[in-house]
């Protein structure tokens, strides 16, 4: 069996005494595709900014690579952190830079990567996600799609071995959720090990290897996709999924 | 002359303390003070140059340079002791403090030896003998005769002075209007907000030589001799120094130099202003002005920038007990400077700091400028840095950059992106404010003008010269911080 890429263990937060995360335990397994689904408020957020330690845990283990991250010093936090990518709902690109400089920064930046190397990934990495002709526009130009997928290339720029995609597509008008789908599929099928956050069930299906599902501050069903959406295990689930398919 | 004493003396008295708090008093038993003086070769002498003909600043052939005839005496007692004379000109507010911090070794500024000042320095024998007049527009001759004659009429004189608190005390009926300058009071006069100006007989003397609108009275003042004679003033204890500078004095009060050279010197000197006193004559002195306030504002904003990001990010800090006192302590300054007078400021870093280090005016008024847009700069650029959004550090942190480089390379330059129009108006509030370490002697334009003002007897040309060139600096700072803000904010 393979190592599993992140294993966290009785993970809990809570904000001023509120439990938000109750009591997680779950691995994610190198090229595996998980996409988290629940409702509203449930700790998708808090769970995926726990794995790379934007928010401390409260109590538990978030271990990447076999190395716990809640018991290292901020400076290999740091190193580790750089090689797990994460996509914003609000994109959160760096509005005082244009998009080459926006992917260009954290290479340059924290690996020291010379800027010439720097620039010569980034068009890549923005043919990658065809916007390449966009390289010298400033953020504020860009429409929500192309920003997503700017933020993308910002992510893959650090060569992350996991990417955490937090809602990517929910601050999209409908018709520019295909063009970051593509891109993320794309990505998927390359073997990137990937944790979505999303309430699109289309791609969940279609290529989530496992479907977790949250609620209540636990992972209540952990299944394949074609197990989740035709045989939910819990009430709440079955409550979930009977309101979004409606 | 009798000047300001209640905030010269307060200033003093408050130092004095000090001095006692933190030196050990060295009692008299010592006295090096001519000693020193010779050893170091020079005599400092402390003066406020605003008061012709006791002393006044002139160009002679395009310097600027103080003259007068206390500039006399106090270079007759350099040449008796054989050293240097080096002349520090400041406001009169400021001379005794001066005095007693060191940065001068003596004071000739037509200082009258009252017994209150006696108290705080020593005094030589007195060198000259004055009076008081009272000066009116020529218009009213005839009509005042002495200081009775003002009833239900207006009186002007010097606040802060014996004159003035005598003006009030000795005259029935009459309001006693005060200024900081004579060369305001004229100015008052002259477009007869006041009927009268009382003056020292020598000051009187120059204006109405120099004016021919104006002429003086006498003013019958019931005065003691301690409050119309002048003498130069030394530091307490000094009494070698003290004998050493009285035989000079002696002299010139034998051989009467004061009226038989020293004044008609000054006199040629006014004379020679008055022939020419367009403002075009000065352009050498404002243009000293301009390049004094322009050296202060820019070095006050780059250090008080720095010290302000500083400031700011401590005052974000949170975590340890360390950055909790480092916030504490940020937040603490931020409102000690922001709850004082910048003019306090300025006097306790050239005055209070002088106790310690001896800093050069100049230095002193930088220093305090700086320290106190920091404060106000910090308040910016907190403001400014929770103004961007939080996903923007989420989004740098995701990307491996630590916390210093996603503040230094994605927080900071959006921030001051976004106080950039606050950062300009406080620049620009600098240039204005920056005129406030003319009290210590700084020649930035406000010093300048009253320079020009006390040596030409012109009151209204110099203000407006200043008033232009304030408004071409402000409108061009103002004009060119907006050339940068669109140069910036392509986004
Ligand atoms: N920094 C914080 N301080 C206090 N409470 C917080 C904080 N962040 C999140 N919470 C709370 O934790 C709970 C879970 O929030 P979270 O954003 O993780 O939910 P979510 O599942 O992502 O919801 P959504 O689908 O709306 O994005 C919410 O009740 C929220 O108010
Ligand atoms: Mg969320």
């Amino acid at each position: 069996m393979t190592k599993p890429i992140i294993e966290v263990k009785n993970l809990a937060k809570e904000f001023d005494g509120n439990p938000v995360l109750k009591d997680i335990t779950e691995q994610v397994n190198p090229g595996q595709v998980i996409v988290v689904i629940g409702p509203s408020g449930s700790g998708k957020s808090t769970f995926l900014r726990c794995l790379n330690l934007l928010e401390t845990p409260t109590s538990g283990q978030v271990a990447f690579d076999g190395q716990d991250l809640t018991t290292l010093d901020t400076k290999r936090v740091n190193e580790l952190r750089e090689q797990m990518g994460m996509v914003f709902q609000g994109f959160n690109l760096f509005p005082n830079m244009s998009v080459l400089e926006n992917i260009k920064l954290a290479p340059m930046k924290v690996k020291g990567v010379s800027d010439a190397d720097a620039t010569k990934r980034a068009h890549e990495l923005l043919q990658q996600v065809n916007l390449d002709d966009h390289a010298d526009a400033f953020p504020s130009s860009l429409s929500g799609g192309q920003k997503q997928r700017v933020a993308i290339a910002r992510a893959l720029a650090m060569d992350p071995k996991v990417m955490l995609f937090d809602e990517p597509t929910s601050a999209l008008d409908p018709e520019m959720v295909g063009e970051v789908l593509n891109v993320m599929q794309d990505l998927a099928t390359q073997g990137m090990t990937m944790v979505v956050v999303t309430h699109e069930m289309g791609f969940a299906k279609s290529v989530a290897d496992r479907i977790w599902f949250m609620a209540d501050g636990y992972i209540q069903e952990n299944s394949t996709p074609d197990d989740f959406f035709a045989h939910p295990q819990t009430e709440r689930a079955q409550d979930f999924l009977s309101k979004i398919l409606m | 002359m009798i000047k300001k004493i209640c905030l010269g003396l307060l200033l003093s008295c408050a130092l004095l303390m000090g001095l006692s708090l933190t030196t050990p008093t060295v009692h008299a038993a010592t006295d090096h003070s001519l000693t020193t003086v010779q050893k170091k070769g020079t005599l400092v002498m402390g003066t406020a140059p605003d008061y012709p003909p006791y002393e006044f600043e002139t160009t002679i052939h395009g310097k600027t340079q103080v003259v007068g005839m206390d500039v006399a005496v106090g270079q007759k007692i350099a040449k008796d002791l054989g050293v240097k004379l080096v002349i520090k000109s400041m406001s009169f507010d400021s001379l005794l403090v001066a005095l007693q911090t060191g940065k001068v070794d003596m004071v000739i500024s037509g200082m009258n030896p009252t017994p209150a000042r006696r108290k705080n320095v020593a005094f030589t024998h007195t060198y000259y003998q004055g009076g008081y007049s009272i000066v009116i527009n020529k218009s009213d001759q005839g009509r005042y005769h002495d200081k009775d004659s003002f009833k239900g009429q207006n009186l002007g004189a010097q606040t802060g002075t014996t004159l003035y608190n005598e003006s009030k005390r000795q005259t029935t009926n009459t309001t006693i209007k005060g200024m900081t300058t004579i060369s305001n009071l004229v100015l008052a006069l002259q477009s007869h907000k006041v009927a009268g100006v009382a003056m020292e007989k020598p000051s009187a003397k120059a204006y109405v030589a120099n004016n021919k609108q104006l002429v003086m009275i006498p003013s019958h003042f019931n005065l003691s001799a301690a409050d119309t004679s002048t003498a130069v003033a030394f530091k307490k204890g000094s009494t070698a120094l003290v004998t050493a500078a009285n035989q000079s004095v002696d002299q010139i009060k034998h051989q009467d130099l004061i009226n038989k050279n020293y004044l008609p010197a000054a006199g040629q000197y006014l004379k020679t202003n008055t022939v020419n006193t367009s403002m075009w004559h000065y352009w050498k002195a404002f243009l000293t002005g301009v390049k004094y306030t322009l050296i202060i504002t820019v070095c006050a904003v780059f250090f008080g920038f720095i010290l302000g990001v500083l400031l700011a990010l401590l005052r974000l800090g949170h975590g340890s007990l360390l950055q909790t006192a480092g916030r504490w302590l940020a937040t603490a300054y931020v409102e000690f400077i922001r709850g004082t007078p910048m003019m306090v400021q300025v006097m306790f870093v050239y005055f209070g700091l002088g106790l310690i280090v001896n800093l050069p005016a100049l230095t002193s008024g930088i220093i305090a400028i700086a320290l106190n847009s920091g404060a106000y700069v910090a308040e910016y650029i907190r403001g400014g840095i929770n103004s961007v959004d939080a996903g923007q550090t989420e989004a740098a942190r995701s990307l491996g950059l630590s916390r210093t480089a996603a503040l230094r390379y994605v927080i900071l330059p959006q921030a001051l992106q976004n106080i950039w129009p606050s950062l300009g108006n406080e620049f620009i509030t600098l240039i204005k404010d920056s005129s406030i370490v003319s009290i210590i002697g700084v020649s930035e334009l406000i010093y300048q003008s009253n320079i020009v003002r006390s040596d030409t007897y012109r009151g209204v040309a110099p203000i407006v010269v200043i008033m232009v060139l304030y408004f071409i600096l402000t409108f061009t700072a103002s004009r060119l911080l907006n050339h940068f803000e669109k140069k910036w904010q392509h986004a």
